[in-house]
């Protein structure tokens, strides 16, 4: 089967669309088809890859609008998905192009200096005698190490494509939940501070990040053990944890959402009340009833018994 | 192709302009990458190390020690894509937390048992000595080693080792050293001098000037000078193109530098075959198979290796049963043909449970890439170049500087010698975060004493130059195209210096690699551009593995025996009374001599080498 | 056909609309839905950053209800549906959790352990799965209104979690809008995020998008938007002012649910639909 790939191209400040065609072969991985394309039919055609077995993240792109690891999926995969024999190549999302499908990483490493990204040993540990560690706390963070930095989570990051300014990149907060969930390191708090000064609370949950990992690592569940890790060490104090734990509350208080507080328990008085406009919206459609009490749960003295003692253990 | 719903093109409305939902992507590249000065030549380095794998950046975070000094590393790629990457099995080095009998002296001889009495044994003697340490400092830089119960990380036996002594993360160890390093290199602020391709070191008048490089990125030529080098850059397995494990970026272009300086290229015919690569790209499927239990068969479904080593079977070392595989397939007893002829790996006997809970990448890559469901069905595999044994010469070993002060050489590029004619499994992972440890201290004590030295003038006149040769090549409209010459080279070196080798093929090849650095001269590389050039670079990196193979082949001409991984069919011997010498290429403008030099021998007497 | 019901917060409150409407609609289809006795917020993917042990728990004890109801679970709400699915994939296959959250439920006097026996699954789902129960109920063909079907991430991502369908190529919405008689209308943001949980940290860019996502379905030709996620809706319904002042955009599109949408091709009328307690557009719902 031939299969058509128009990619966007970017050379010399000129942007076009080049359609290429190829013959779908076995093991024909999107990597190989660009090799294909270079050697045998465009040398200008511009791309960056490694190992070509998915460990060294060089080479991911976006195809169809979702970031692929182009040595890992089969072209044959693609069309099949997409009922399609025409696929569209581009760089990857939230990077900077430089040509073609390369893109720019740098402004990713000096983000990720942001969360201070090495371990800070405790002070019983020295160079000599290395760490001691457990095979339960080893288990903890191990899966985090195993991100390539391929960049297929910051491609799809729906929070990153509107304003990537204040927040994180997905795979950061990967690095940072690693070092968090690490026995070994003795700043977690700091490790945290800096996470939440670099937006975590900000994060859309859309799952992108974790639809998209080619390794698994399920970023989207790093950015909730740092949410969670912020209730342990108790350093929640924000917008962000102040709504979180208001629903956490709701639950334990009557089981449900008590929608007409959580401004309130969100924000504050005061910045809830620039919320006045749309609460009077809101009330002329009857979708907010000040006066309407959240039911209580008749269940709810073992709703409250199951939240206590699984917070106990959850230390 | 007929489609239920209507599809969107996904070409958004546009798109010439520049697509919405990704934020600010295209813009113009002026350069700012890299400094201004550097840009211009106006900075001087103290230590600059080409490679940003393993040894690279150990070396770095070593010399940067010394916050006085001007470090930098310097990569054709980006930080964390090197093959280091690569390495799964783990990092040998003696400390008993597992196995309290573990000797460095066993491990010292292990390691030249391993490497077919090759190895200098002085090196080696050293190297044990302090592989052990560095495991330790590893773990306290935040390498996430995989633990035992009392806590310490834990050790397992690797292939060729007597002892339980390879500290590991799963089965990704090296991808586990390059971000436990990136990340240290990130907390210490070390320079990246990122995607410049490096195309020269220049010295005059026996004195190290700098290098001239052509950042990629903005495609300007660069030249940096410097005090020191530290060429730390890889292997060079790409020589064979598709029959290697090695990805795309070993093409050995620091060794095709070093060589140029006057540096020998040691025991380059020494390469080790892996012997289960992947038929179709060569794609490294885990040595972990063998251990796992999987059996090697050949077309008629017989376990080929009773005729080979009847004792261990699979499990004999890699240059062993890597023959085996080779001669299976020469023999008529293989599948398939040319470059993708095969034998069987089968690992059917094998509970399903197992395979997915050990074997997990090597079923996800026989599915993906040969369609091959390994619990039901045997998958195609055959050997591929794996690792270089050969390198540039290491004049001594405590300081990894070579014979041309100022240069020092680490990590698989360098032939210290460690490994001999033959690399035992988790001895690399050591070998590199040992000596680039060793490099960055040196260079750094080296930097810190001397004063520069080089000719400024002369560095930016190579650097023009460079410039006015990359105009003159990528202007050409005809010509052999690279990938024809490198597609050739890659044939000529798998069948004529490959597995096996022998007088006559060898003889062919060298006159073959001679017409391909021939056709090189006026090659076509199809891209003017000057962002970016990957064209360009793919046409540097081939003259390099020329200049590579071409040594590989001397040294396999010279070498009149059999050891390790070079296997002369004239030569089946090992012959220690005449061969106890690492061969050493020289390259003095476009010729190319040999030379011998003795191997040093310290406990360690040759002995037959059984399994 | 009958049903645990779990109709979630948003449901009893603001979504109130999207609530008798699925009781009308179901009812049409034939479908029997049980409500669940005194379930709970499943947390919303909220309360799971605050512990997700206790999460784990609460929503154990929603799906254990239904367990023993002997029923399989239906959600209206995607978050419910990843959060229920999320903690039911986590239950199944760690059996030390599973072991400790069953632990947790019989201390605290919840009747019956968790045993994964109950399914869940989401409203569109089963639509999609059987569309025989339309057989001979479509009183009003949805003939040329052009709707753009906007999935919501939690439906969707990951797909390993939900394992319904192709979350980067999904079509279940797009086959029950034509189904309906409707045509459905292919837009860039379809399968993008409304930015619901993330309004009070992230309040500009969510409004953005808010106001990207109905300005691009009614570039690409949409009349209507169906969405089965009910907090998609609000977000996309009840925030459409500050979506349209910050994309610049004039373009209001009303924002139906899933089952509003289906009941008005079963011959429901808008006011039977709840469509009043719409903020934006309502009378723009061309049936």
């Amino acid at each position: 089967m031939i299969v058509t790939l128009q990619i966007h191209r970017y050379v010399d400040e000129k942007k076009w669309i080049q359609e290429y065609k190829i013959e779908i072969t076995k093991g024909l991985t999107i990597l190989s088809a660009l090799h294909e394309i270079k050697a045998k039919q465009d040398p200008s055609l511009s791309f960056t890859s490694s190992c070509r077995s998915s460990i060294c993240g060089a080479c991911a792109v976006r195809v169809n609008d979702h970031s692929e690891l182009a040595c890992e999926v089969l072209l044959d995969t693609l069309v099949k998905r997409y009922k399609t024999d025409v696929l569209v190549v581009e760089p990857l999302g939230n990077f900077r192009v430089i040509r073609d499908l390369i893109v720019d990483w740098d402004p990713k490493y000096e983000k990720m200096k942001k969360i201070e990204p090495s371990l800070h040993p405790k002070a019983e540990f020295t160079v000599q005698t290395g760490c001691k560690q457990s095979i339960e706390d080893f288990d903890k963070y191990k899966k985090y190490a195993g991100c390539i930095l391929c960049g297929s989570c910051v491609s799809e990051c729906n929070k990153s494509a509107l304003n990537e300014k204040d927040f994180l990149d997905p795979f950061i907060f990967v690095k940072a939940a690693k070092l968090v969930e690490d026995s070994r390191d003795k700043d977690h708090k700091q490790h945290l501070k800096d996470v939440i000064e670099a937006g975590l609370w900000k994060c859309f949950n859309c799952q992108e990040c974790t639809a998209s990992c080619p390794k698994d690592l399920d970023p989207a569940g790093a950015i909730e053990k740092l949410k969670e890790a912020t209730f342990k060490l108790e350093m929640a104090s924000s917008v962000g944890s102040n709504h979180a734990k208001a629903i956490y509350d709701d639950i334990y208080n009557t089981g449900l959402l008590d929608e007409s507080k959580l401004s309130v328990q969100s924000e504050g008085f005061i910045s809830a009340a620039f919320r006045v406009p749309i609460a009077y919206r809101l009330m002329k459609t009857g979708k907010l009833d000040l006066f309407e009490k959240a039911p209580v749960n008749k269940d709810i003295s073992k709703i409250r018994s199951i939240i206590d003692i699984a917070a106990k253990e959850d230390k | 192709m007929s489609t239920e719903i209507s599809r969107r093109t996904f070409i958004k409305g546009g798109a010439a302009a520049g697509v919405a939902i990704a934020a600010g992507t295209y813009f113009k590249w002026e350069g700012n990458n890299i400094p201004k000065n550097v840009r211009d030549g106006n900075v001087t380095y103290d230590v600059l190390i080409i490679g940003s794998g393993g040894a690279g950046m150990k070396a770095a975070l070593e010399a940067a020690k010394n916050d006085k000094l001007k470090v930098a590393v310097m990569t054709k790629m980006i930080p964390t894509r090197s093959a280091s990457t690569m390495a799964q099995g783990g990092m040998n080095g003696v400390t008993g937390v597992t196995d309290p009998d573990d000797t460095t002296e066993s491990h010292a001889f292990d390691t030249v048992k391993g490497g077919d009495y090759l190895c200098d044994q002085d090196a080696v003697e050293y190297f044990t000595e302090t592989a052990g340490k560095i495991i330790y400092e590893m773990d306290y830089m935040g390498y996430p080693y995989n633990r035992q119960k009392d806590g310490s990380f834990h050790q397992r036996k690797m292939g060729g080792s007597s002892h339980a002594r390879a500290a590991y993360y799963e089965d990704r160890s090296g991808h586990a050293m390059v971000h436990a390093l990136f990340e240290q290199c990130l907390a210490k602020n070390v320079e990246f001098i990122s995607e410049c391709q490096m195309l020269e070191i220049i010295r005059k008048d026996e004195k190290l000037s700098g290098v001239v490089a052509v950042d990629m990125r903005s495609g300007n030529f660069i030249s940096i000078p410097t005090k020191s080098i530290i060429i730390a850059t890889g292997g060079y397995g790409r020589a064979y193109w598709i029959r290697t494990t090695n990805p795309y970026s070993s093409t050995g272009d620091g060794i095709a530098m070093g060589m140029q300086l006057g540096i020998p290229f040691k025991d380059p015919e020494m390469v080790q075959f892996h012997p289960t690569g992947l038929a179709s790209n060569g794609v490294l499927l885990s040595e972990s198979s063998r251990s796992e239990g999987a059996y090697l068969l050949d077309k008629d479904g017989n376990r080929f290796m009773a005729r080979y080593a009847p004792k261990a079977m699979e499990l004999a070392t890699r240059d062993i049963v890597a023959r085996s595989i080779e001669t299976e397939i020469n023999e008529g007893r293989g599948i398939g043909e040319g470059l993708h002829a095969a034998v069987y790996m089968d690992f059917r006997h094998i509970p399903k449970e197992r395979i997915m809970e050990r074997l997990g990448q090597v079923y996800d890559l026989s599915l993906r890439f040969e369609g091959v469901d390994i619990s039901k069905q045997p998958v195609p595999i055959r050997c591929s170049c794996h690792y270089s044994m050969g390198g540039l010469e290491v004049d001594d070993y405590k300081t990894t500087a070579t014979r041309v002060p100022g240069v020092y050489a680490a990590g698989e590029c360098s032939c210290v010698s460690i490994h001999g004619a033959n690399r035992l499994g988790a001895n690399s992972l050591s070998e590199v975060l040992v000596f680039g440890t060793v490099a960055g201290k040196s260079a750094a004590e080296y930097a810190a004493k001397v004063k520069y030295e080089g000719n400024l003038e002369v560095l930016k006149a190579a650097r023009d130059q460079w410039l006015a040769k990359f105009d003159e090549v990528t202007a050409r409209t005809a010509g052999t195209p690279v990938v024809e010459i490198r597609d050739k080279m890659a044939e000529t070196m798998w069948y004529k210096a490959g597995v096996y080798r022998d007088e006559q093929h060898l003889n062919e090849a060298s006159k073959e690699i001679d017409a391909l650095m021939e056709l090189y001269k006026n090659c076509y590389v199809g891209d003017a551009s000057h962002t970016y050039n990957t064209a360009f670079m793919n046409y540097i990196e081939i003259g390099n593995l020329l200049q590579i193979s071409k040594a590989i082949v001397l040294g396999a001409t010279a070498r009149k025996e059999s050891r390790g991984g070079h296997s002369r069919k004239d030569f089946p011997l090992r012959d220690d009374k005449n061969f106890m010498k690492h061969t050493l290429v020289f390259k003095e403008g476009n010729t190319y001599k040999t030379e011998y030099k003795d191997v040093v021998v310290t406990k360690y007497q040759p002995k037959e080498r059984k399994y | 056909m009958k049903y645990a019901f779990f109709p979630g917060c948003v449901l009893k409150g603001a979504a109130a609309e999207a609530h008798t409407s699925m009781m009308k609609v179901s009812e049409a289809l034939g479908i029997e839905l049980v409500e669940i006795p005194d379930w709970t917020c499943c947390g919303a993917s909220h309360a799971q950053g605050v512990s997700e042990l206790s999460m784990l728990a609460i929503n154990a004890r929603n799906i254990s209800i239904a367990e023993h109801m002997g029923l399989p679970i239906m959600t209206v709400c995607n978050t419910c549906t990843l959060q229920l699915k999320q903690a039911k994939a986590k239950l199944d296959e760690d059996e030390n959790l599973r072991a400790q959250v069953n632990e947790i439920l019989e201390k605290s006097g919840h009747p019956y352990p968790y045993q994964g026996t109950a399914e869940v699954t989401h409203f569109l789902w089963v639509l999609d799965a059987h569309p025989e129960v339309f057989a001979g109920k479509i009183k009003n063909k949805l003939t040329n209104v052009k709707v753009a079907g906007f999935y919501g991430c939690h439906l969707i991502r990951p797909q390993k979690v939900l394992n319904y369908e192709d979350g980067r190529n999904p079509e279940s919405l797009e086959k029950l809008i034509k189904l309906l008689g409707a045509t459905p209308v292919d837009f860039d943001y379809r399968l993008k995020c409304c930015g619901f949980h993330a309004f009070f940290t992230a309040e500009h860019d969510v409004l953005t998008v808010t106001g990207k996502i109905a300005d691009n379905a009614a570039q690409a030709g949409a009349q209507m938007i169906v969405t089965p996620c009910p907090l998609c809706q609000m977000q996309l319904d009840m925030y459409s002012p500050e979506g349209r002042e910050a994309t610049k955009s004039s373009v209001e599109v009303p924002i139906l649910h899933l089952q509003q949408l289906v009941g008005f091709a079963l011959g429901f009328s808008k006011e039977e639909m709840g469509i009043g307690r719409h903020v934006t557009a309502a009378d723009k719902v061309t049936i």
